[in-house]
């Protein structure tokens, strides 16, 4: 000991650090990223790899030359990004279309804003949506490349379930099976393709504290209830609840994108409400828009309510009942 | 084609002296009484809105300015110093009395070489954060603490840590004397002090209250309190009270007999003329200053 | 299901290594100087000068107002100075010097083992008995303890809250004298409650300390069975969680009440009491000791098991002669701290002396206590989900910062009880307290020149 450290109060710190909360986010996103690899093989590999690496790179670039802050690499930020936008996408699409999401994700969405802890929006979504509008042929080519095993997957190739709803309507998707859905066999983005492993990894980040479970299940809740309702008065033209819940984005959004701490609401209330409106949106797209899937949508604009929902969601407070 | 663009401009040209009416009515309706002076006054302000009058902003001392008018003894604006305010003067149409000019003087000169550190800060880098925590990481518990909270408070740059020394700078040249820095030093080591002839000052660099031996034992160049500067001082401008030496600048007459008498060289001389190298001609001489800059 | 308060909190590991070393007492050293300020409040004014000789237990520092306290001489000799020495801040404070000789207490000190559990009833006299006897709380405010003990007028005590929690890591002096000297706290907390108007007691214990509670329960049930003015007494078990023992928390904890914003305990009927103030109690009741004497604990992870310790020290021993004795400062301490890690102080001046609410010499490793590079806020609201008091730091330190004093007001910035959860729990390491302290003290500042308009 050479000289006494002096500091104010407490003199005890959290294991927990930004680093490893975004580490613990890369673990729970690895089950759903292992099934991915495994049914979509060499070209899903590609995605994920390009994402990972540009996000990372633009963010290094960006933080250094640009906005000449101290470097945020090193506390895994951009690598969450990175898997998520690979996630979102499907598994055949090129990597120069994957490099320019990664663009506007980090870029655009983040970096613009004053990097870590300062966006508006999901950085990931935002350079979903972006590819959504600008490649559309890309985006919603669901063709499915060979995967590491399970040649038997193309059953559902060429559209995704809430594609055929939207076409065909309810009776399009009668043929599907809903515990092949709960396993792996959801058609789609590379990360929808396994509901249960996106389920693990909620399991794990709720055990590990890294996000409170409000909004995601107010997020369910709202999609079960709504469409639940619409079922019930009219089965022939609405999709059931557990369709709805299992199909599209929906659980990779709740779980992984609508809980982004930075674009999420503070409070637990705020976050009941920000998933109830994700949820209403999500359906009414569903039901009556012109996408088939509006998860990406509902929370982007959920995103911009937050700082509404902020000021008008506080704690309780002690003594101030 | 051309009924289109006759419509276009027929519509926008309506809407817009429409809204030119509206825009008239409701500020004619909704004007606020305000002597006109106030705006004149504060033309002629800095517009620094740096506070240092004491007012919430220029043009609150615009207001400040007009209402006491015509006795503007409680008005300075220390940014424009003498020339605004007799700008000021010449708007509300009255006199005003020229104030010394000011400059803000650090009296600390606790160096890391003069006033060892005897043990680490390890909290929030802020001045008042560590002021209210513990005396400070030098045996010294009233010198600088360091943590540049007056240079975070200075809206003119004019003030800078020096890394060598861990204590603050300031840059004559830049200093409006607005007072901030010495609002946010907890300690109150800096104070404003007339600027004086040609730039010249002499000051106690210590304000440090304990009895000359803790003093001396924490600080190299803390005053002592012995008194022995009082004693020499030909204008009785030197008072030493709490242990400590303070100088009266409206007294001092900057004979220097303090400084050489000062046995820890507490005692400070700046931007006197150099005299040993053959003197520098004219003009503001090179700033010698003792240990700043 | 175990009692805890409703709102935050933290799960800090308890690290109560030095549970089972037992209580010794510390030697008195040659020269002991004893600080005007050992309570909340105006600093004592002396009463001696030097030359004069002085007993243990005689008083040589008078209260300088209504919240203040009486300080005593912890030993017998010579005045040698009264002046300002630093104390562990580095600040001047005055103190009073004494050469120690001999050990010579003052007349009328009972200083046998015996239990007195007779208690007396004239209030006035016990509530007397305690002032001139200095005691104070010393659960870490050291509020002067028979200005609690008088509920203005208008006010009614309801419940009498015994403050065994201790929650805060390491420490472990009050569950040492809930073992050591548990009937004696349960006589004072008869006493206490006869003096707050017959109103129930509860101890309130923290579940991590077993025997404390099995201890607790059977004082309070010998008592209860031999003598009189015990009933209405009982242990309560609480959840282990960070701060238990904050006053407002123990409460909520207790009673199921929480007190309003800027109000006070009593004005929900509660009055808290720490567990070491009720010995204090006793002492100075039972036995006219004055508190001169606490327990302190020297601990902390890069000590061996045989240097960590439990003392009765008395009032005005040097640190560094406390921290020599027991061993040395050990190698790899970067930190010394007097209290609990969370809300203890650190010690900038090892020279400085115990005071009446000294409970530790903390040693923390460098790894264990420097904190890390501040980062950007990624808005994870940790530090909201573990304030106490339900307040959001996040926003707080942003308008402090901003020096945004009627938002800092609106969001409740005076309620903070600075326990230090936020900071803790903070993964992108901001000095959320540290900014949150200080604009604490200038909103209170600006509410209370109000209320003086």
């Amino acid at each position: 000991m050479d000289k006494l450290l002096v500091s104010p109060s407490p003199h005890l710190h959290t294991k927990t650090s930004t680093k490893s909360l975004m580490r613990d986010v890369v673990i729970a996103l690895l089950p759903a990223v292992v099934v991915s690899v495994l049914f979509y093989g060499w070209s899903e590999l590609l995605v994920l790899g390009v994402s990972v690496a540009s996000c990372v790179l633009l963010e290094y670039l960006i933080t250094r030359y640009m906005l000449k802050k101290p470097c945020t690499v090193g506390d895994y930020s951009a690598v969450v990004t990175g898997i998520l936008l690979a996630l979102n996408l499907p598994a055949t699409t090129p990597w120069w279309v994957v490099f320019i999401g990664a663009v506007v994700a980090i870029g655009v969405a983040k970096m613009t804003f004053g990097g870590l802890g300062q966006n508006l929006f999901n950085p990931a979504i935002v350079g979903r949506v972006f590819l959504l509008i600008s490649f559309p042929t890309y985006m919603t080519d669901w063709t499915r490349p060979q995967g590491f095993v399970g040649g038997g997957l193309d059953a559902l190739s060429g559209a995704t379930p809430l594609g055929l709803a939207k076409e065909g309507g309810v009776a399009a998707i009668e043929s599907l099976d809903y515990m092949d859905m709960l396993f792996y066999n959801i058609g789609g983005s590379a990360g929808e393709l396994s509901a249960l492993a996106l389920i693990a990894g909620f399991i794990y980040l709720l055990a590990r504290r890294v996000i409170r479970p409000y909004i995601t299940l107010s997020i369910l809740a709202t999609v079960a209830i709504f469409s639940g309702i619409f079922w019930a008065i009219n089965p022939a033209e609405y999709t059931d609840p557990a369709f709805n819940l299992l199909t599209g984005g929906l659980l990779l959004g709740s779980i992984f994108m609508a809980t982004d701490y930075v674009t999420s609401p503070m409070s637990n209330w705020g976050g009941v409400i920000f998933g109830v409106g994700i949820g209403i949106i999500t359906m009414l797209i569903r039901y009556f828009g012109a996408y088939p899937e509006g998860v990406s949508f509902a929370i982007l604009i959920m995103n911009s309510v937050v700082p509404l929902i902020n000021k008008v969601c506080h704690a309780k407070k002690y003594g101030r009942a | 084609m051309t009924q289109t663009i006759i419509w276009t401009i027929a519509i926008l040209t309506i809407l817009g002296a429409a809204l030119a009416v509206v825009l008239y009515v409701v500020a004619e309706k909704f004007k606020v009484e305000e002597d006109p002076r106030i705006d004149e006054v504060e033309k002629v302000l800095p517009g620094a809105n740096c506070g240092g009058c004491g007012q919430a902003g220029c043009r609150a001392f615009a207001q400040h300015c007009v209402e006491s008018s015509p006795n503007l003894d409680s008005c300075f604006c220390p940014v424009g110093g003498n020339e605004g305010m007799q700008k000021v003067a010449a708007v509300l149409g009255v006199e005003v009395a020229a104030k010394e000019p000011q400059v803000a003087v650090v009296r600390c000169n606790g160096t890391c070489e003069n006033r060892p550190r005897i043990n680490e800060y390890g909290g929030y880098q802020s001045c008042r954060v560590k002021a209210t925590l513990y005396s400070g990481d030098t045996g010294c518990s009233f010198g600088c603490l360091g943590c540049g909270d007056c240079v975070a408070a200075c809206q003119f740059g004019a003030i800078s840590m020096d890394p060598a020394t861990g204590l603050p700078v300031v840059d004559e040249e830049k200093c409006t004397a607005c007072g901030a820095c010495v609002k946010a030093c907890p300690k109150a080591i800096i104070e404003l002090r007339n600027k004086g002839r040609r730039n010249m000052r002499v000051f106690v660099s210590c304000v440090n209250k304990d009895k000359g031996g803790v003093a001396r034992k924490a600080c190299k160049a803390a005053c002592i309190g012995c008194g022995k500067c009082a004693k020499v001082c030909p204008f009785d401008a030197i008072t030493v009270e709490n242990n400590v030496a303070y100088i009266d600048f409206t007294k001092c007459k900057l004979c220097k007999k303090c400084v050489a008498e000062c046995p820890t060289g507490a005692i400070h001389a700046v931007n006197f003329p150099v005299i040993k190298p053959k003197p520098a001609a004219e003009a503001p001489a090179q700033p010698v200053e003792k240990k700043e800059e | 299901m175990m009692k805890t308060f409703s709102i935050g909190g933290i799960h800090p590991s308890d690290s109560k290594i030095s549970k089972d070393c037992k209580i010794e007492v510390l030697p008195v050293p040659s020269k002991v100087f004893i600080s005007v300020a050992q309570h909340l409040g105006a600093p004592a004014t002396p009463i001696v000068k030097a030359g004069d000789q002085v007993k243990v237990g005689q008083v040589i520092a008078e209260p300088a107002g209504f919240i203040s306290a009486y300080v005593h001489s912890s030993v017998s000799g010579t005045v040698k100075s009264v002046g300002p020495r630093k104390d562990l801040a580095g600040n001047n404070m005055t103190h009073i010097e004494i050469d120690v000789e001999g050990d010579e207490w003052v007349e009328g000190v009972d200083l046998t083992d015996t239990l007195v559990t007779a208690i007396p009833e004239d209030n006035k006299a016990i509530l007397e008995k305690i002032k001139m006897c200095g005691v104070v709380g010393l659960g870490g405010a050291t509020f002067p303890a028979h200005v609690k003990l008088c509920p203005p007028p208008g006010k009614k005590a309801d419940c009498l809250i015994l403050n065994g929690a201790e929650c805060e890591p390491y420490l472990t002096s009050d569950y040492r004298i809930m073992l050591e000297r548990s009937k004696e706290i349960v006589v004072g907390a008869a006493i206490m409650k006869q003096v707050l108007g017959g109103c129930p007691a509860v101890i309130g214990i923290e579940e991590n300390k077993p025997e404390a509670i099995k201890a607790m329960t059977a004082a309070v049930a010998e008592l209860q069975a031999s003598a009189k003015g015990y009933e209405g007494i009982s242990v309560m078990t609480l959840k282990k969680k960070y701060p238990q023992g904050g006053e407002k928390q123990l409460i909520d904890a207790v009673m199921g009440r929480q007190v309003k914003s800027m109000g006070l305990p009593i004005d929900v009927g509660a009055v808290v009491q720490n567990v070491a103030t009720s010995l204090a109690v006793y002492e100075a009741v039972q036995k006219n000791i004055p508190l001169i004497t606490n327990v302190m604990t020297i601990t902390g992870d890069c000590l061996p098991m045989e240097k960590q310790h439990n003392y009765k020290f008395r009032i005005g021993m040097p640190l560094s002669y406390i921290a020599e004795y027991a061993g040395g400062i050990p190698e790899a301490a970067a930190k010394v701290i007097s209290g609990g890690p969370m809300m203890g102080k650190a010690i900038a001046n090892m020279d400085a002396t115990t005071v009446k609410g000294s409970s530790s010499l903390l040693y923390l490793t460098a790894e264990q206590t420097v904190r890390g590079v501040e980062s950007a806020c990624i808005r994870c609201g940790k530090c909201a989900e573990a304030c106490p008091m339900g307040l959001e730091p996040f926003l707080l330190q942003k308008y402090a910062r901003n020096g945004m004093m009627d938002e800092l007001e609106e969001n409740a910035v005076q309620d903070c009880i600075e326990c230090g959860c936020c900071l803790y729990s903070c993964p992108a390491n901001i000095p959320l307290l540290d900014i949150i302290r200080l604009a604490k003290g200038d909103v209170i500042k600006i509410i209370r020149g109000r209320g003086q308009r």
